[in-house]
């Protein structure tokens, strides 16, 4: 499901114009980011914790040519779903 | 980093003011749309949110683990996870405070370091490569007593061994201009000693003998006198057979074909012996430290009279047998090498002869109040005499070689290895004629 989709799917569940779908969706998804972005974490009840977390800066050794890579520091967005969520989806069948 | 937590209700009050919607239309969107994205995870498909990320549902299998405090095996089970891979636009604005960093290479000079040292390792060490080539021989050996019935395989061992015997003779012409060890076997019979080669010496005939024997290049006067103290260039080792055999390791493999069977074996432990007798020289010529020498060469002896050992043992119950196949060849090594060692001492006088072009040099030095030229060619050509080199390269700059003024840059030249022998008694010669030519004039 895309973004479209999504959008298509939600405005028919709150009877509401897509447009008016997209807006909000575009703020809400806005102010997602800027808090991330600030290094906060958001959660959604029910659903999980958006949250930053920083990888430190590690070596890396190429396995052939044996070159050594310095790979700098990074932050990262890591979404842990909540329990929940998880509880929800024990239900679901798995198949593989 | 302050990691506030935002609840899902300060989502719904920040959206419903920039929206400038209601709380209540804000919340009911917000609980939507995470229905939404449940029921397509639900439905097996990934949610994908522009410029934000991708939700997906993952299937984690159940999995062994221990009771930490029982030690009990416990299974957990398997579950359903929901992943979130962000969008590079969210990616790239979360790690906007290392956005400036970039992976760095630390370059490959510690690799080469690490190379060049294990290299060295081995250069410094050549009593290891020793032990582990004798050992390597014993394990030959065994094997082949343990084969008693000919094989073909054996034949193609020894074409391979002969190609190594090969390759060797190479290295050593390249780097310290050995002579190929020649290998003789002695017996009673002094008429079929057709040796007449003046460099070599039978100093028993009765007691039959290998001679590994390796001259340098430069020897101008060519002679090997057997001698078991001298170190420097003989291995000798007593061998109890009663054949003489004079060859050179491609003819003899030729001649062995009617008794295959034993010969085999004979051939592949002469080659061997020669083998050892080529490390014997690349370790003394490379090291050139003689006070390992002598250790060195108790170990590579003790190795020779096991392998001699070996060889009395196997031939004793049949020795005629060989009699019959036994084989002359004069050894076409020494008239080669009588050529080659007059085509080096020539090439030697040449250098000599020839004024000297310096465009290769190898460092500089800045000449301080205290320093010498001798100094200077002890610390680059390991010997004082050679200094003269030196002034040679720096005419120019050097007016006076007993007087030289501190401050001077001053370039060593690279030289032709053979011209500083400091063993070589005719460039020794030869540096002092120039040191009187150059002091005096």
């Amino acid at each position: 499901m895309n973004h479209k989709e999504l959008i298509a799917s939600m405005a028919a569940k709150m009877n509401a114009p897509k447009s008016v779908v997209a807006d909000l969706l575009e703020t809400t998804i806005a102010t997602c980011t800027e808090l991330l972005a600030d290094g906060k974490t958001i959660g959604f009840q029910s659903f999980g914790n958006f949250e930053v977390r920083k990888k430190e800066e590690r070596l890396s050794v190429h396995p052939s040519t044996q070159i050594r890579t310095l790979i700098p520091p990074k932050l990262v967005v890591n979404f842990k779903q909540s329990n929940i969520l998880k509880d929800k989806l024990k239900d679901l069948p798995h198949n593989d | 980093m302050i990691k506030d937590k935002i609840s899902s209700q300060e989502i719904i009050d920040l959206v419903a003011s920039k929206a400038s919607v209601s709380k209540r239309a804000a919340e009911e969107f917000l609980k939507m749309m995470i229905s939404s994205i449940e029921d397509a995870l639900y439905a097996g498909e990934q949610v994908k949110i522009k410029n934000f990320g991708t939700f997906k549902l993952q299937w984690n299998e159940p999995r062994k683990s221990v009771n930490i405090q029982t030690g009990e095996d416990i299974l957990l089970a398997g579950y359903h996870k929901v992943t979130f891979t962000p969008d590079t636009i969210l990616k790239d604005l979360v790690n906007e405070p290392f956005a400036h960093l970039e992976p760095v290479e630390l370059d490959g000079e510690n690799a080469i370091d690490l190379q060049k040292e294990e290299t060295s390792d081995i250069a410094l060490d050549p009593l290891r490569v020793f032990t582990e080539q004798a050992s390597e021989i014993k394990n030959l050996l065994s094997e082949i007593q343990a084969l008693s019935t000919p094989e073909p395989d054996l034949i193609e061992v020894e074409s391979r061994e002969d190609t190594k015997v090969e390759n060797s003779k190479k290295e050593y012409q390249q780097n310290i201009r050995v002579e190929i060890p020649d290998y003789v076997f002695v017996n009673d019979e002094p008429e079929i000693l057709e040796n007449e080669t003046p460099e070599l010496k039978i100093s028993d005939t009765e007691e039959p003998i290998i001679f590994l024997e390796q001259t340098e290049k430069e020897n101008a006067e060519h002679k090997v006198v057997v001698d078991e103290k001298s170190t420097k260039s003989e291995v000798v080792v007593l061998q109890s057979t009663d054949n003489l055999e004079e060859a050179d390791s491609t003819m003899f493999i030729e001649s062995i074909k009617p008794v295959r069977n034993r010969k085999t074996g004979i051939i592949l432990l002469v080659i061997f012996v020669f083998l050892i007798g080529g490390y014997v020289s690349l370790y003394l010529f490379n090291s050139g430290v003689k006070a390992c020498s002598d250790k060195a060469f108790m170990g590579v002896i003790t190795e020779l009279v096991y392998v001699k050992d070996r060889v009395c043992n196997w031939m004793c119950p049949k020795p005629q047998k060989a009699l019959r196949t036994e084989v002359l060849i004069i050894p076409k090594d020494t008239l080669a090498n009588d050529s080659v060692t007059e085509n080096d001492v020539d090439s030697l006088q040449l250098l000599f002869d020839n004024p000297r072009v310096y465009t290769e040099f190898i460092a500089t030095e800045q000449l301080r109040k205290s320093s010498r030229l001798t100094l200077i060619s002890l610390k680059y050509y390991g010997t004082k005499d050679f200094w003269v080199y030196i002034y040679e390269a720096n005419k120019e700059r050097i007016s006076n070689p007993d007087d030289i003024s501190s401050g001077t840059l001053i370039r060593i030249p690279k030289l032709d290895s053979r011209l500083i022998d400091a063993s070589n008694p005719r460039c020794m010669k030869k540096a002092k004629e120039l040191h009187d030519q150059y002091v005096k004039g």
